[in-house]
């Protein structure tokens, strides 16, 4: 696979997926999650912890589509991606009492765990061509509950949509490949034809970029 | 490792493999000024998750529901040792999620140079085989696993798979995966064998069917391969089956 031919798919990836036609923008009006949603998310974690179903029902709703959207976005498989959200929903259930608030928020602990499972099976079920061609053969198709969801996130969004515009190209495409590729340093190096050390730096500082931009902070 | 730290981005992205992973999460627990890094990088990379809503089936909400239902919680951290996906060693273990799997090769990596290039090169895939062992027999692997004389030895099984070992001279055991490899059939199992000047002696069957597993064994000391066989369920008392795998002990 050439350097190009990753370029090309990487301008899908960092902001065609879920971009989706503009025909959203009349549900713009739709209110952003609420500001306070990450202390909310917090409290309900913990009462999930002592074992409130009623909680992680509500925290179902407030979490689940970007725990199935973004196995879905790893996966680029809608049968595979509800069994990981399952997993993962399930995951966060039992694990509960674990979540350490110093440590960052609950969505973010949440996500944490999604995506590493959607990685781990991304890697263990389908071989490299294989994402490649899944890349390739779901690129610009949107499926319609993502338009109107998106309405939903667009403020949301849109800061982190900025911030990914301010990381130079190279760490745009290394952090886009390994966040929503699932490819390891390893693979990006190989599909970007860049040094490993170069690689592992640019996700470093890409990353510290995006955390300052988007005024990312965990209690030391 | 000298730029060990410079692994936090790659780290916070889950884009190391799984033996680097563990061997950078065992840094995180000597590193503050890491672990406060990948804190911060990993709620980073958390918002990217933002982009990617998605409205699940209906269904998947029912099935979780139900799920949960049917879930025992795990009581908050410390008080067990084992939780899936954290490393079973002792001391701010909260802050070190781990492949479990990867764990057997934790110490290789993150110590003896010439292992941990070996190391790297290898997946261990089979997690699930993984934690089922740990959680039964966590101290003791724990134990071996965190053995300062520790190392890994590795080999391909014949028609694929790959069987992995930790070995402890010191402790006198060891913990043995089988990953990857095909189903031997119906009431038939994976037998472990040590073998050295004498006849192979039996170090333990894998569940019957499996392809993987991870096994504790126990006297490895005086050992010169670690031979496996298909052989009926429960195992035989002495090979009856060519060696599908076989792992020297070079020392
Ligand atoms: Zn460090």
């Amino acid at each position: 696979m050439g350097a190009q031919m990753i370029r090309e798919r990487l301008a899908f990836m960092s902001d065609g997926a879920n971009e989706g036609p503009r025909r959203a923008d009349h549900l713009s009006a739709a209110p952003a999650p609420p500001a306070d949603a990450t202390a909310e998310a917090n409290e309900l974690l913990r009462a999930v912890a002592r074992g409130d179903e009623a909680a992680f029902t509500r925290l179902y709703d407030l979490v689940a589509p970007r725990v199935y959207g973004l196995a879905r976005r790893v996966l680029r498989d809608p049968a595979q991606a509800e069994e990981v959200a399952q997993e993962v929903l399930v995951e966060v259930w039992r694990t509960a009492g674990r979540f350490d608030p110093a440590r960052g928020s609950a969505t973010a602990w949440v996500f944490t765990i999604a995506h590493r499972r959607a990685v781990d099976r991304v890697r263990s079920e389908q071989a490299g061509a294989e994402r490649a061609r899944r890349l390739a053969a779901t690129q610009g198709e949107t499926p319609y509950d993502e338009v109107v969801d998106q309405a939903t996130t667009r403020l949301e969004q849109q800061q982190v949509r900025r911030c990914v515009q301010t990381l130079t190209g190279l760490q745009r495409e290394a952090i886009t490949l390994a966040y929503y590729g699932g490819y390891t340093y390893r693979e990006v190096a190989e599909l970007l034809g860049t040094a490993l050390p170069t690689i592992k730096t640019r996700m470093r500082d890409g990353l510290i970029r995006l955390r300052d931009c988007l005024g990312v902070e965990v209690a030391a | 490792m000298s730029d060990v730290h410079a692994l936090a981005g790659a780290y916070a992205l889950h884009a190391l493999s799984d033996i680097e992973r563990a061997a950078f999460a065992r840094h995180l627990a000597e590193c503050e000024s890491c672990a406060h890094e990948v804190a911060e990088l990993r709620e980073t990379a958390a918002r990217l998750a933002d982009g990617t809503w998605s409205v699940p089936p209906p269904r998947l909400r029912d099935n979780v529901l139900a799920e949960i239902r049917q879930t025992r919680q795990l009581p908050p951290a410390a008080s067990e040792r084992v939780a899936r996906g954290a490393a079973p060693a002792a001391g701010g273990r909260r802050r070190r999620p781990l492949v479990v799997a990867a764990a057997a090769a934790v110490v290789l990596a993150a110590g003896a140079g010439t292992v941990s290039y070996v190391a790297q090169e290898q997946r261990v895939r089979d997690e699930r085989a993984t934690v089922a062992a740990l959680r039964a027999e966590s101290a003791r692997v724990e134990a071996v696993l965190a053995a300062s004389d520790a190392r890994l030895h590795s080999a391909p099984v014949t028609g694929g798979g790959q069987i992995t070992m930790v070995l402890s001279e010191s402790l006198d055991g060891g913990v043995v995966m089988l990953s990857g490899a095909r189903p031997p059939g119906a009431g038939r199992a994976y037998q472990l064998w040590a073998v050295s000047s004498g006849a192979p002696d039996s170090r333990g069957v894998l569940p019957s069917g499996e392809g993987g597993a991870t096994r504790l064994i126990d006297r490895i000391r005086g050992m010169d391969t670690l031979g496996v066989t298909i052989e009926p369920s429960g195992g035989s008392a002495a090979p009856t089956e060519p060696l599908v795998a076989s792992v020297p002990v070079e020392s």
